[in-house]
């Protein structure tokens, strides 16, 4: 399960990922380009089988656009991606091809618009195999429904039905078996319970805790809710403006925070205890454009650790605290 | 103490297609001066649908059915409507839920702000715009003076959120509603919104009802909670006791379900189901197809609202056998045993 233990194996591998969306002006004739914006600018990570890996960061940050450029969504601007030591935008074979999209799937934030208004729910859990296992039998088919359905804690006669007869959870519920119908490694599931209710999280939160030990999944987490990225992750990735900041173990991370910006992310967090009077980091301004990223560091405008000087100039590289804690920051906390 | 806002026994009801949606059943309610009250609960349980009755906003097919809505000693419910005028904006502000739509795109910000200045206060144009700036200067606009002749578009959402404020605040009203203001924000933008809201209390002695489902803005905002339930009141209490000593098995639940940065609770606690459809809602507590304490008389009679111990009302039939599990006891650091019930 965790990362830590030696025979753990690297399923995917990110190097220096960037995902620069051109920005264009419309001219005279034609249009031009005018800017970049860096939704994610040179992102490197290892994700081990099995595990959970949290990518947290504030909107903008480009971890929805991480989490695309995995499951190739989008293609990446430069960098590399390996899956099983694969370059995934280098697939020889049709079958390695399909052997990826297969075993890389995604679950989405918004229930309501992720699944096909027009199409049985038995149809939506269904269309993947339609794809990965045309020769398989209606009958077959049928019944790896029925088992997700079951799975995912709803019941046969709900196969028969449309999205639209579903509360919110229950639509996740169908996302997640969808998910899960073609039996993937990886599961890329963007803020899948950023839309439901305090109750309902909790349900889902357990739900995929538990399948990932039925079907030995491996989990990249993206959210922007620090409680929920702390429950389920193994590892953490914080991310801003683009990069990387700070990376390691959940417990690395949350208990010896390094970077000045996880820290006040954490400070910044109501918590629900009226006895805790707690001092507040509050950050200065917003987060920066993506189009013009600051010099130096990219977080240097808003830290309060900032020197006005190396930090300005010098992009800080990404240091080892301590073994497999990193830091992308000239003066991190410890 | 007088209470500035006293909601006895309301009823909004909403005629739909499907039927009649009993969106608020019974809601009791009150704010005192300048106490800042939490209104808590998740999607559909009413907690927005108060705020638009105690203004009056509700939607055409919404319609208060019974209930008294006391502000300042006048029943709100009766008041005619070049009355209640009077009353929103410049008494009761509300500031909605999402940023970016509550601010008319193709108007400038100050138009926007003078034009409800100028309306309810007796005071010039010019003077309006001097009250938009001060506004805007004091939930920390920089060049407020130069910046008010912008168009939202031009402002994230943080500071739309900030620019609400100001509207709300510069007609000085005494009591400020605002329904879920940091929801929509990122959290070290909330941050700065939370610092506002407790500069503007301070400085303008302002009664606020905060309405939200994020149980930390809560507890760091208020100082007395309702907690409302598929539109009824579950429980009352300072927003201390609501958090350290909760009654209601719904408040209980609801602290242990949600995942926590201080404490490691292993495997969350859930609450079966979903929030009820309140077309048809459960009878007797709406409560107890999800409640663990549920027995027979549940589903058959309305738990009252009572004053169990003082201060706290709680809407239970089973409240003394109510126990905190060891998962509460953990996040919340003490045992039921604690808590003193009167003989």
């Amino acid at each position: 399960m965790t990362a830590e233990s030696p025979e753990a194996k690297i399923l995917l591998e990110l190097r220096d990922v960037r995902k620069w969306f051109p920005v264009k002006e419309q001219g005279f004739v034609g249009s031009r380009q005018v800017a970049n914006i860096k939704a994610v600018d040179g992102v490197n990570l290892e994700i081990y089988k099995g595990e959970t890996l949290g990518l947290v960061g504030e909107s903008g940050c480009g971890k929805t656009t991480t989490g695309k450029v995995i499951v190739k969504l989008e293609v990446p601007t430069t960098g590399q991606i390996l899956y099983n030591g694969q370059d995934i935008y280098a697939f020889h074979t049709k079958e390695d091809e399909m052997y990826f999209r297969r075993n890389v799937q995604m679950i989405f934030q918004d229930p309501y618009s992720s699944l096909n208004p027009r199409m049985l729910v038995m149809d939506i859990i269904g269309e993947g195999l339609d794809i990965h296992e045309p020769k398989m039998s209606k009958r077959k088919r049928d019944e790896v429904v029925y088992d997700l359905l079951d799975r995912v804690g709803l019941e046969t006669y709900h196969a028969m039905r449309y999205p639209h007869e579903f509360s919110g959870g229950q639509r996740q519920r169908i996302g997640i078996a969808r998910s899960l119908s073609v039996n993937p490694e990886l599961v890329v599931a963007d803020e899948p319970v950023s839309a439901l209710d305090v109750s309902v999280q909790a349900q889902i939160l357990n739900l995929m805790q538990d399948l990932q030990k039925q079907f030995n999944l491996t989990y990249i987490f993206v959210a922007h809710d620090l409680s929920v990225i702390k429950h389920v992750s193994d590892r953490v990735a914080v991310m801003y403006l683009g990069t990387i900041v700070e990376y390691g173990s959940n417990n690395q991370v949350f208990t010896s925070t390094g970077h000045p910006y996880t820290v006040s992310l954490m400070s910044a967090i109501p918590r629900p205890d009226p006895r805790r009077k707690m001092k507040r980091i509050v950050l200065p301004g917003e987060p920066p454009s993506p189009i013009n990223v600051p010099s130096g560091c990219r977080f240097h405008p808003r830290c309060y650790k900032s020197d006005g000087e190396k930090c300005i100039i010098e992009d800080p590289p990404m240091i080892e605290l301590e073994p497999g804690h990193s830091v992308k920051c000239h003066y991190p906390e410890l | 103490m007088e209470p500035l806002l006293e909601v006895k026994n309301l009823m909004t009801h909403f005629f739909t297609e499907a039927g009649v949606v009993e969106a608020l059943d019974g809601i009791d309610l009150t704010v005192y001066p300048k106490e800042s009250v939490g209104i808590v609960g998740e999607s559909g349980c009413g907690k927005t649908q108060t705020a638009y009755s105690i203004l009056r906003i509700l939607a055409q097919n919404g319609q208060i059915m019974d209930g008294e809505i006391l502000y300042k000693g006048q029943d709100l419910v009766t008041l005619p409507e070049a009355e209640m005028r009077n009353i929103r904006g410049k008494e009761i502000a509300m500031i909605f839920q999402d940023p970016m739509t509550s601010l008319n795109p193709v108007i400038r910000i100050a138009d926007q702000m003078i034009e409800v200045i100028a309306l309810h206060r007796d005071v010039s144009a010019l003077e309006a715009r001097e009250l938009a700036i001060d506004a805007l200067t004091a939930v920390g606009i920089s060049e407020a003076d130069k910046r008010i002749d912008e168009y939202p578009h031009k402002f994230s959402g943080g500071m739309r959120q900030r620019i609400l404020i100001a509207r709300a605040i510069a007609l000085q009203p005494s009591l400020l509603i605002a329904d879920e203001p940091t929801t929509a924000l990122d959290v070290t933008i909330q941050a700065q919104v939370l610092e506002i809201f407790k500069d503007m209390r301070e400085k303008f002695d302002l009664a606020m009802m905060l309405i939200t489902h994020n149980l930390g803005v809560v507890a760091e905002l208020t100082e007395r909670v309702h907690i409302f339930y598929g539109g009824r009141v579950a429980e009352v209490g300072t927003t201390f006791d609501i958090f350290t000593k909760p009654m209601h098995p719904y408040t209980i639940a609801l602290l242990e379900s949600i995942p926590s940065l201080d404490v490691d609770k292993g495997r969350l606690a859930t609450i079966p189901g979903s929030v009820p459809q309140l077309i048809n809602p459960p009878k007797g507590c709406r409560f107890h197809p999800r409640c663990r304490y549920a027995k027979e008389i549940c589903s058959i009679d309305r738990p009252p609202m009572e004053e169990k111990v003082p201060g706290r009302f709680v809407a239970c039939h089973f409240w003394e056998e109510v126990e905190i599990s060891d998962l509460a006891e953990q996040v919340l650091g003490h045992k039921k045993k604690d808590i003193k019930k009167p003989k």
